[in-house]
């Protein structure tokens, strides 16, 4: 049966026809939607994890006792899931296991375009790179029985274009789940140092048997035959633009990327003329087919960095485009529209105050990184998940005059839960005077609010545990917490002052639901009377979607506006009020 | 099989304005139709008030899922400025229906100006075909804004010959599976279809 699949729907299809039985990961773009749509699988147990090591681990867990298992994460999560990742490259597994990395070349959702295809050759474990959502299917499918076959953990490598990507998709019935049950065996699983040895031995023969079946799997690495003086040697996405731009081309096309299978490209490039290696991102295949002795030209026709696309591998093959841009926009100024932070966000009034008080913010990731940006600009870091609070301690203590006693880890409810607590166990034993803002609005907003730790449901919408955040911060010993309305903005003022001034670690909880959330009401929109305006613009230094500039003057966009009255506290002239509500 | 063989759609417009639904029914549509179709959408941080763009691709075999810049036979747009910015993505003899709509991006101060002056006079002048569609005002009309998706549907299924009524019907019946929501929705096509008058 043919359906259309987004490709992170197909490979969730591919798993629950490859018999998974566990799926897990922390949402993250692009990978976010692959455990959503294994969710209603039925006969498979998926939940978030409160972050992707957890994840991983608990896998691990799973695929020890027989069963086969999914983690989902995007590049960067792959960096908190690397330390199980790499040594469980050394154990192998018992259930095949798979573990998703999705890449942002070009980063339209992350903070860097790692191509993580290096971790898979570092790790030493076998990575598959799909080239739509068909492949993303059968790949995933065959991902569990490639990982027991050579007892290793997959590395499902997926880019964005990949996961983004709506197509057709070939349904098959699924597998039947293997027969698989937990088997002791301290040598394998226990990495100590004498073990470690004797297994660093198996990884290598691991890697010698999976060269072998790249070097003859039509399959896994196809080679289309084809005219030309040129052979294309690609993977992933990037196939899909060789394929249209030299339909009758000499292809390699690789999906089975880790370990690389040489002899199949040296016997390729002895096929024809001249090699061009087409990747996207590093030169990994690139680099090592030309220590393998190969000619080949690559990275040196197309940009280092960012996505490809059909004109520039045009560019790359053919030396020009096939078409042609005919419309001129270049005597047009079009006014960027960057993402913001929705009308009545509670993280705006948050920001705001932070501004307006010149407060050195450490920030995180997550919709309220946006506070970074005009006319807010009341964030001035942003590293990694749960990196605020370590780097609010650090900047406290050396920042100097102006600085140090004004600085502010700002982190989200998800973020905190994911990496935050061991940051804040740092300021709690070395004695820090930082004060942390915990932006708690219930869910993970960015990625499509999906649950974590403090949300109280689970993925397919079950009750769950629910853990509050303040809890968790007493229970790793901070003593000074205060739980604040982020609307309330001379009270925050007033507590913000407090914690500053405090000679001890503190944490304020800002609690309000995220306006995505359905049960959230409204009032109605504000309203503005002109006659008291003075055009003096704070309520535009509010940075909402809902107020703009007409003729230099502000006006209310009623559609947008959904009565949070931020704007109505700012304004000195009070023009702008929330309606008195109707008689009903 | 060469890109001339390929029909290209790219939609565009406002995150939150219902364009993954558009570009997934046409998607069903051109399935329907038996088809090779690929859709490329954006998910994410762009999401938040950003600009978004959908590629959909249509044809016997379509190999990749992005519109090449200068490629595109129609563009979609649902607000004015997301037409404009992707207005150079159309092909010299391509097509843009714009939905008459105006979504100011955030305005960071008074003094800057929140829109483009004679957003409709650029576009006139540098589509190489523009239909403007009513498809806001038409679905205040009907009585639901989201159907501006459907609507602007309509109005592209009267240029787009290679789908027939039937894969449209298919397509809706699909992805609606309350009759009452189907009902609704293909009413609401009908009133796109009705907006652009074959030439």
């Amino acid at each position: 049966m043919k359906e259309l699949m987004l490709g992170n729907e197909a490979v969730a299809r591919g798993a629950y026809e490859g018999a998974c039985a566990f799926g897990s990961g922390y949402p993250g773009t692009p990978s976010t939607e692959i455990l959503e749509y294994l969710a209603p699988y039925e006969e498979v147990v998926v939940q978030w994890a409160p972050n992707e090591k957890v994840g991983l681990e608990v896998a691990m867990g799973v695929s020890m006792a027989g069963a086969r298992a999914l983690v989902t994460m995007k590049h960067v999560g792959l960096n908190v899931a690397a330390d199980p990742f790499f040594s469980a490259c050394y154990m192998g597994v018992g259930g095949g296991l798979v573990v998703v990395s999705a890449d942002d070349p070009a980063m339209h959702s992350s903070q860097n375009e790692q191509d993580n295809r290096w971790l898979a050759k570092a790790a030493k474990a076998l990575m598959i790179e799909p080239a739509d959502a068909e492949e993303a299917r059968w790949m995933t499918r065959a991902a569990f029985a490639l990982s027991e076959e050579f007892d290793s953990p997959v590395l499902l490598r997926l880019t964005t274009r990949i996961c983004h990507q709506t197509g057709v998709v070939n349904l098959e019935d699924p597998e039947p789940r293997p027969e698989g049950k937990y088997k002791k065996d301290i040598p394998k699983f226990v990495l100590l140092p004498g073990h470690a040895r004797l297994r660093r031995h198996e990884v290598e023969k691991r890697l010698l048997a999976a060269t072998a079946l790249g070097n003859d799997s039509d399959r896994w690495n196809p080679i289309f035959p084809g005219g030309g003086d040129v052979g294309v040697i690609t993977s992933g996405v990037a196939y899909d633009y060789v394929r249209e731009t030299l339909p009758a081309a000499s292809i390699l096309k690789l999906g089975l990327t880790h370990p690389l299978p040489l002899e199949r490209i040296k016997k390729f490039a002895a096929s024809v003329k001249k090699v061009i290696v087409v990747e996207e991102l590093d030169p990994y295949l690139e680099e090592q087919v030309r220590a393998a002795g190969v000619a080949a030209e690559g990275a040196s026709l197309r940009p280092y960095f960012g996505e490809l696309n059909l004109p520039l591998v045009e560019e790359m093959l053919l030396g020009e485009a096939k078409e042609k841009v005919t419309i001129s926009l270049a005597d047009v100024e079009i006014p960027r529209r960057p993402p913001t932070m929705c009308p009545g966000c509670g993280h705006r009034p948050i920001f705001k105050v932070l501004r307006d008080k010149r407060i050195r913010v450490m920030g995180d990731i997550g919709c309220y990184t946006l506070g970074a940006l005009k006319p807010l600009g009341a964030m001035e870091s942003c590293l990694c998940m749960g990196g605020s609070i370590g780097m609010a301690e650090g900047l406290d203590r050396f920042g100097g005059e102006g600085v140090s006693g004004r600085v502010v880890g700002v982190i989200g409810d998800s973020t905190f839960f994911h990496s935050g607590l061991t940051g804040l166990i740092d300021l709690v034993v070395n004695g820090s005077s930082a004060t942390i803002l915990i932006l708690d609005n219930g869910t993970t907003a960015m990625t499509g609010a999906q649950p974590h730790p403090g949300s109280g449901v689970d993925i397919r919408g079950g009750e769950a545990p629910r853990l509050d955040p303040a809890e968790a911060c007493r229970g790793v010993g901070v003593k000074r917490l205060v739980v604040v309305d982020p609307y309330d903005m001379d009270n925050f003022e007033q507590v913000l002052e407090e914690e500053l001034a405090a000679p001890e670690v503190s944490v304020i909880i800002a609690r309000a639901p995220c306006v995505l959330n359905e049960s959230v009401v409204f009032a109605p929109a504000v309203e503005l009377d002109l006659e008291k305006c003075n055009d003096c613009g704070l309520c535009i230094r509010v940075g909402c979607m809902a107020i703009r500039v007409v003729g230099g003057r502000p006006e209310i966009l009623a559609d947008l506006c959904n009565g949070c009255g931020v704007c109505a506290d700012v304004c000195p002239e009070e023009a702008l009020a929330i309606p008195e509500p109707a008689e009903t | 099989m060469a890109s001339t063989d390929i029909t290209n759609v790219l939609l565009s417009g406002v995150g939150g304005q219902g364009i993954l639904t558009a570009g997934r029914l046409l998607a069903l549509a051109a399935l329907h139709r038996g088809l090779d179709v690929k859709m490329s959408e954006v998910h994410g941080m762009s999401q938040r008030g950003g600009n978004v763009d959908t590629h959909v691709r249509l044809g016997e075999t379509v190999p990749s899922s992005l519109i090449p810049r200068g490629g595109a036979h129609f563009l979609v747009s649902f607000e004015k400025l997301e037409a404009l910015r992707y207005l150079d993505y159309l092909r010299p003899d391509g097509v843009a229906f714009v939905n008459r709509l105006e979504i100011s991006p955030l305005t960071v101060a008074i003094k800057q100006p929140s829109y483009v002056d004679d957003v409709d006079g650029l576009l006139e002048q540098k589509a190489p075909l523009l239909l403007w569609i009513d498809g806001t005002e038409m679905a205040r009309t009907l009585g639901d804004l989201r159907m501006v998706n459907v609507i602007l549907l309509g109005a592209l299924s009267t240029r787009l010959p290679a789908l027939a009524e039937a894969d449209w019907e298919a397509a809706i019946a699909e992805r609606f599976a309350k009759p009452k929501v189907r009902e609704a929705v293909g009413a609401a096509f009908l009133k796109g279809v009705e907006a652009c008058p074959a030439p």
